[in-house]
């Protein structure tokens, strides 16, 4: 089955595409984790703004720090953050929506409804600076707000295809033999929803970089690093001085990976799509 | 000779009295069905298609809790048992299901569909139990190089017939096949109702067979009970059966299946009926409203099982008719 | 002679995509009168579902090849018109009645709005007209209470009316040719005798040509004069019913109808079967499609095609017929 998607996949022209940017993204953030790249982001090597040379080929920002080296790490923060958080909040959100689909309309599922529906209605942004502050400005406080807040579509959705997947008859199956109703969610659900949670997770990957780069404007994202939103952020004003490095490195990387992203997610889900008119 | 203290064995599988309420809109799905099956006969249940029928399985299986009547399982009662003897019962009853696309976990092996319930009901060693898949595989005639394929692989023929290894890997002693070859072309609903007789004769499996397709079932039913509506409204041998049946819904249902050529049309206009939801508190014949020979009786009083005995050609045996019509008639000779 | 109400000539379909090349569906001709009633009858997979698509013209245009040598409707070849040519022929001319009547009807338009829209497409203009040809379809289709029925939606009718309502917009144009898919599946037996008997009445009626595609031969044989048997793509026999119950000549044929469970007087010992599997598309045998499961096959069946020989309106491709 895996090999049909990929067949698929592989004919799609834009979804390759997709597949080589974040191949490309991803190669580099493993380069900057295993210290090989971008190690000097916050060291200043250069005199303000300085303009693109051999030295420095993406110019130098307000401090004088190599603009290339810190969209290097920009590259890596942004992975980290949206791999933690679409992990966590996947696992969550799956586990939570899988056991209120399967108990759907029993107090179970209302007490996970509601809690959801609570999430839902704070506004994020708040939230996110409301857990900044509880936490004393933990470098993590960002990924929790992401986490505590993105889990509920997943689990919406992982929800809906339990429910509609349980009325089937291989369900049946499992329970006339007696199977317990955890072991058929893990064993006989779940892997049906396999190709819409990859779809979910790679929405939530580009959430959660967008969320970043809104959360370092308002200076609640990164603290103990360089982002591309920090980048952004730091040159809101710099543009004003008629520099615009920094804006155009930043932009640009957030802008062909999140389109690489997005390419890729829409093919993954065509390619899924077993439904798919071939007649 | 008996001996006084002898006591006949319980038939294999006994429902007495079940019954089961829909709750909103209130219906009686099953309305105080009683019918047994003896070991390695097939009894073939019939009625229009309708939730009744397919209830009847799902409460053997206890996949749904009746509210009243029992279910013997060679005389103990499945709807009592605890969660052990349960299980242990499980095993001798198994289910295949109509659509053999549904009914196989789509993102899991043959091999692991198969050895599933060898593993719940810890039947045998690793070794065992793959001797035991291959076995079975022959019996339904598969190769063994299914195993490592996925069920999407497989026409809808071969899909059944692995639903069907599913049901035998455990060596039940009763199989219940509800629709089981109705989404079936007709050349391979032939092969399977052939796989389904060689199970019969040589593994001496009893079936439950629910179908709404008379031609099917008189390939293979020993036995036939009719349902409409929730209600067990005839039941006798298959032979007994066909030759002459007695109540007039068996009647209606089998002039339908002789597929007399050509079509006359007719004048009647359709009407909506909406109000079908009907009270079922009301004491009448279930049949009474279509019933092409209802009598007045027939819409004040529920008619009771008559028995209907005959000594003919035909295995002696039981006939039961829930109609008023042969209400004066016993000992009848047909 | 009056030219055949359809006709359909050496018709060919072919998939080449991902999957790969499947010759769907292989030179397939026949014609039916005004009037008439034919059955195509074949299992699954055999391309009679992709045959009705074809005439019509609803069939995906990429990885998909449709060949002909013409498809005329009273004469006429519709096989080479434009798209928007072809819109205007669809539904007027020829119209078609789709398997499963709780998919193909719109959830959220009410049963008249749809009819009177196939009605305006081909007859724009006058609303009171419109109206009046809705209601006509309806009664003619045999139902009771019109007003109500014209102001339902679909999901508060059961499966049977909704088959019927198909069946209305269906005629409403009055169209020459109108090809039914599995129209009785999933209904039970009184439903399936009840739509069989007004397919019937409007065959009478309006002298309308209608193709009964079915996998189930006992419902061709109730409501059609002829039938065709299909097999892997291709036209194996073409017969009368009464000729094809009673001596059919291909040994298909003749094995799907020993396969069909009758009602006798004493249960049959064995059944029969018909051994082996249909052949996947992708993997089709040379020759006859059929050789390798019949049980009269010789060598010049598995190294030639044989052809369809017609004599006096029944035709069969067979080197050994029965």
């Amino acid at each position: 089955m895996t090999r049909d998607t990929w067949q698929r996949l592989k004919s799609d022209r834009y979804g390759m595409c997709g597949l080589l940017i974040v191949a490309v993204f991803l190669f580099v953030a493993l380069l900057v984790w295993t210290g090989l790249l971008g190690q000097s982001w916050s060291e200043v090597t250069g005199s303000r703004w300085e303009g693109i040379s051999s030295s420095h080929w993406f110019g130098t920002n307000m401090l004088g720090q190599d603009i290339l080296q810190r969209t290097l790490f920009g590259t890596a923060t942004a992975f980290e953050t949206g791999l933690i958080v679409t992990l966590c909040s996947t696992v969550f959100g799956t586990v939570l929506g899988a056991l209120a689909g399967w108990y759907s309309h029993s107090w179970f599922d209302e007490v996970i409804l509601w809690f959801k529906g609570v999430l839902d209605s704070i506004p994020f942004y708040l939230f996110a600076a409301a857990i900044a502050f509880a936490l004393q400005g933990s470098p993590w406080a960002m990924h929790l707000a992401m986490i505590i807040t993105f889990w509920t579509t997943t689990a919406r959705i992982v929800r809906g295809e339990v429910m509609r997947i349980k009325q089937l008859e291989f369900i049946e199956a499992a329970r006339a033999i007696g199977l317990p109703g955890v072991k058929i969610i893990f064993r006989h659900v779940l892997p049906n929803t396999f190709h819409i949670l990859l779809v979910q997770a790679s929405i939530v990957f580009v959430a959660a970089i967008n969320t970043e780069v809104i959360l370092s404007f308002l200076g609640l994202g990164i603290q103990d690093g360089v982002s591309w939103g920090l980048m952004l952020a730091e040159s809101s004003q710099e543009v004003l001085a008629g520099h615009f490095g920094n804006f155009a490195a930043a932009g640009a990387s957030l802008f062909i990976l999140l389109m690489g992203f997005n390419l890729l997610a829409d093919a993954l889900q065509d390619a899924m799509d077993t439904r798919k008119v071939t007649l | 000779m008996n001996s006084p203290m002898q006591q006949p064995s319980p038939p294999l599988l006994e429902i007495r009295d079940l019954s089961l309420r829909f709750q909103k809109p209130e219906r009686l799905i099953i309305d105080r069905v009683s019918f047994s099956i003896e070991a390695g006969s097939t009894l073939g249940v019939v009625g229009a298609s309708g939730a009744g029928k397919s209830s009847i399985a799902r409460t053997i299986m206890r996949l749904i809790e009746p509210d009243e009547g029992k279910v013997l399982f060679k005389g103990e009662d499945i709807l009592q048992m605890d969660p052990r003897q349960l299980m242990a019962t499980r095993q001798r009853i198994q289910l295949v299901f109509q659509e053999p696309s549904a009914s196989l976990s789509p993102r899991r092996s043959i091999q692991q569909i198969l050895l599933e319930p060898l593993q719940h009901f810890s039947i045998g060693n690793a070794e065992q139990r793959q001797e035991k898949i291959l076995q079975t595989l022959q019996t339904v005639g598969l190769d063994g190089d299914v195993l490592r394929r996925y069920p999407h692989q497989f026409s809808s023929g071969q899909q059944q017939r692995i639903a069907i290894a599913r049901a035998l890997v455990t060596d039940p002693e009763l199989l219940i096949a509800d629709e089981a070859v109705a989404s079936l072309d007709v050349s391979i609903q032939a092969q399977i109702l052939q796989l389904i007789q060689t199970l019969q004769k040589d593994h001496g499996i009893a079936f439950l067979f629910i179908s709404h397709d008379l031609g099917v079932i008189r390939q293979i039913a020993d036995d036939i009970a009719v349902t409409y509506r929730g209600q067990l409204v005839e039941q006798s041998s298959a032979d007994q059966f066909f030759s002459a049946a007695a109540h007039p819904y068996s009647k209606a249902l089998l002039s339908f299946a002789s597929h007399k050529p050509p079509l006359q049309p007719k004048g009647n206009r359709l009407r909506l009926g909406r109000g079908r939801t009907e009270s079922d508190k009301a004491p009448v014949c279930v049949f009474a409203r279509h019933c092409p020979e209802k009598v007045p009786v027939c819409e004040q009083v529920e008619p009771a099982d008559h028995v209907i005995r005959y000594r003919n050609q035909h295995k002696a045996g039981r006939h039961c008719v829930k109609c008023h019509l042969y209400n004066k008639v016993n000992n009848h000779d047909f | 002679m009056k030219c055949p109400a359809l006709s359909v000539k050496n018709l060919s379909i072919r998939f080449d995509d991902s999957s790969g090349r499947r010759q769907v569906v292989d030179r397939v001709s026949f014609s039916i009168n005004a009037g008439e009633a034919t059955g195509l009858v074949g299992e699954s997979g055999c391309g009679k579902t992709m045959l009705s698509l074809a005439i019509f013209g609803l069939l995906p245009s990429t990885g998909v090849y449709v060949e002909s040598d013409g498809i005329e409707i009273n004469g006429h070849d519709i096989s080479t018109l434009s798209a928007k040519q072809k819109r205007a022929v669809l539904g007027r001319d020829i119209a078609m009645i789709f398997q499963q009547p709780g998919t193909a009807l719109d959830p959220v338009f009410t049963i008249g709005q749809q009819i009177s829209a196939v009605y305006r497409r081909h007859n724009p203009g006058d609303k009171t007209k419109t109206r009046q040809a809705m209601l006509d379809a309806l009664e003619d289709v045999g139902f009771g209470e019109l007003e109500e029925i014209a102001a339902s939606y679909p999901h508060q009718l059961s499966g049977g009316m909704r088959q019927l309502a198909m069946i209305a917009m269906a005629t409403v144009c009055k169209p020459a040719v109108i090809i039914a898919d599995e129209p009785t599946t999933a209904l039970d037996s009184s439903t399936r005798l009840m739509i069989l008997q007004q397919l019937e009445r409007l065959r009478t009626k309006y002298q309308t040509a209608i193709l009964l595609i079915s996998h189930d031969l006992t419902v061709v044989r109730q409501s059609c004069s002829d039938v065709m048997v299909m097999y892997c793509g291709r036209l194996l026999e073409k017969t009368d019913c009464q000729s094809l119950f009673t001596r059919a000549r291909h040994p298909y044929s003749a094995g799907l109808l020993s396969c069909i469970p009758q009602i006798g007087n004493s249960r049959p010992d064995g059944i029969n079967a018909i051994p082996g599997q249909v052949p996947a598309a992708t993997d089709l045998p040379r020759g006859c499609h059929f050789a390798p499961r019949c049980n009269r096959a010789e060598s010049a069946c598995r190294q030639s095609v044989p052809d369809f020989h017609y004599e006096n309106g029944k035709g069969v491709a067979c080197f050994r017929p029965l």
